[in-house]
């Protein structure tokens, strides 16, 4: 019995470490798509994680300013929303608004790093997330036309229900467009990519470094590979995540869509990020009520 | 009875009766509860930022906050902490819309410590949609009481009716005490409040507010 406790213990383990290699390796790609697009050659494609193993081994040290032992605090939990999210969505595929839930930690997360560290870049950048926030306004109007379609928010139902019915991005466009760019937001050098402006140094990262930047680079890259698998498997379903070499063909696909259009567009300043934003939102919201209505 | 529940927040593990509130437990209500709870205890362990200050022709300057101002705004923050993990976990939907009301007064609190006039007109706005909406909301509980003759989740969980226009005036009343978009504009300049742990506590509530009320309105 505890033999099968260690190896449940070891596979999870396993799998962290695969979503992660997978999530840096795409978030390498995305680097460089972007790079030779504008005519850069730009960094290998190692690069991502050749950082975060650098990063893990610098040392250390707590800025005067911080606010402990939240600042250190934030890089583990983290690391322990995106596990959470690997393990409880694509392992045991589980109600889609708990990892909405776990989604929105993000949040506080970049809220936390930000204010806790005292700096006012970080602050600015944890501001600046908050004001963000109205990309997940569209998630929830998703999450509501989605459920009007299959009538349950579980994962596994909703896989079923392509399997009859087929992909749901031909039945729900505009809800596979509004959770596209949530997906959009969240990749580095997106239009939306407000809370790491250069403007602001390193946005809410600025002051956590060493281990800490290391960790959080470690949850980005597991978060790349959740937030990818989830638009496969709600929106396309089993025909890609069926087959673990289809459903990384999928993400690279994804991740190749999303760079060509960071590589293509500039960065958005706050107040025009969030407009669009709420513009997307409103449209969801009005495509929702208009499915409510129709029956 | 419970399909409309187990379909959107995941096994259900039971209620808890108490007198005549009921509690229950889905997966995503245990977790949201265990989240709260531990956002509550990091508030309560951690010690305010210092915020650095940078000045026109002099040193840079650390901000402190005090003891006296720290003790208020944990208070408030401890208390919008437990409220927001209660709120997780309750079967109620007035019970719902007093725990969203408290979180809204707790929120103000956390800040309305601060001696910081940008701060404090900020808050002030955010108190006054605050208080508007507690219209629409008790008033779209008030109604789907009317129409239906209960407030149990469980129980509306089961019936059948349409409760759209409830619904959405419930849904306008969380929207404005929670101070997300598009009336978190009022709020930004909360955030900006030097105190990290009890600032934290305010965007966490009405994060962790929206998806449970997302939940109870496709539920019932």
């Amino acid at each position: 019995m505890e033999l099968y406790n260690l190896k449940y213990v070891i596979d999870a383990l396993a799998y962290s470490l695969y979503a992660f290699l997978v999530g840096g390796l795409l978030l390498g790609l995305h680097r460089k798509i972007v790079a030779r697009i504008q005519g850069r050659p730009g960094p290998p494609i190692l690069q991502y994680i050749l950082h975060t193993l650098k990063f893990y081994f610098k040392e250390i040290s707590f800025p005067i300013t911080a606010g402990n032992p939240l600042y250190f605090l934030i890089a583990l939990i983290s690391i322990t929303v995106w596990m959470s999210a690997l393990y409880l969505g694509v392992v045991f595929n589980t109600s889609l608004l708990i990892l909405m839930g776990l989604y929105v930690l993000q949040k506080i997360v970049e809220h936390g790093c930000g204010l806790s560290s005292g700096s006012p870049y970080g602050k600015l950048g944890g501001v600046r997330s908050v004001f963000s926030a109205a990309a997940e306004v569209p998630l929830f109007t998703v999450i509501g036309i989605i459920y009007l379609l299959t009538k349950s928010l579980i994962i596994e139902d909703i896989i079923r229900y392509q399997e009859i019915h087929g992909p749901i991005i031909f039945q729900l466009p505009f809800a596979a467009f509004a959770f596209f760019v949530l997906l959009l937001s969240k990749a580095p050098n997106s239009p939306f990519a407000i809370v790491k402006d250069k403007s602001i140094v390193s946005g809410y990262l600025t002051e956590h470094f060493g281990i800490l930047e290391s960790l959080i680079m470690i949850a980005d890259g597991i978060a790349w590979f959740v937030l990818l698998w989830i638009f496969l498997a709600v929106f396309i379903g089993p025909l890609v995540v069926s087959d673990p070499l289809m459903t990384l063909l999928g993400m690279v696909v994804l991740t190749s869509l999303i760079s060509l259009i960071c590589a293509l567009t500039p960065l958005l300043t706050p107040n025009h990020s969030v407009m669009i934003q709420i513009l997307i939102s409103a449209l969801a919201l009005l495509d929702l009520l208009l499915r409510i209505v129709m029956g | 009875m419970f399909l409309n529940i187990t379909s959107v927040a995941g096994k259900f593990y039971g209620y808890i009766p108490f007198g005549d509130i009921v509690l229950y437990v889905t997966e995503f209500s245990a977790i949201s509860f265990v989240i709260a709870l531990f956002f509550t205890l990091v508030v309560y362990f951690t010690k305010p930022e210092k915020q650095l200050e940078s000045q026109i022709g002099g040193f840079d300057r650390l901000n402190y906050v005090s003891l006296e101002e720290l003790k208020i705004r944990r208070l408030m923050a401890i208390l919008c902490g437990i409220c927001t993990a209660f709120a997780m976990l309750t079967g109620d939907l007035f019970n719902y819309a007093l725990f969203l009301a408290v979180i809204g007064i707790a929120n103000i609190g956390i800040v309305s410590a601060v001696k910081k006039e940008w701060v404090l007109n900020a808050a002030y706005y955010y108190g006054i949609i605050a208080m508007i909406s507690t219209l629409p909301l008790f008033g779209g509980a008030a109604l789907i009481l009317a129409k239906t003759g209960t407030l149990s989740i469980l129980e509306l969980a089961g019936k059948h009716q349409d409760l759209l226009f409830q619904k959405m005036l419930y849904a306008a009343g969380m929207v404005g005490e929670t101070g997300v978009a598009p009336f978190y504009a009022a709020k930004a300049e909360m955030f900006r409040a030097p105190g990290a742990p009890y600032i934290l506590m305010i965007h966490l509530s009405s994060l962790l507010i929206v998806i449970r009320t997302a939940e109870i309105l496709l539920t019932i």
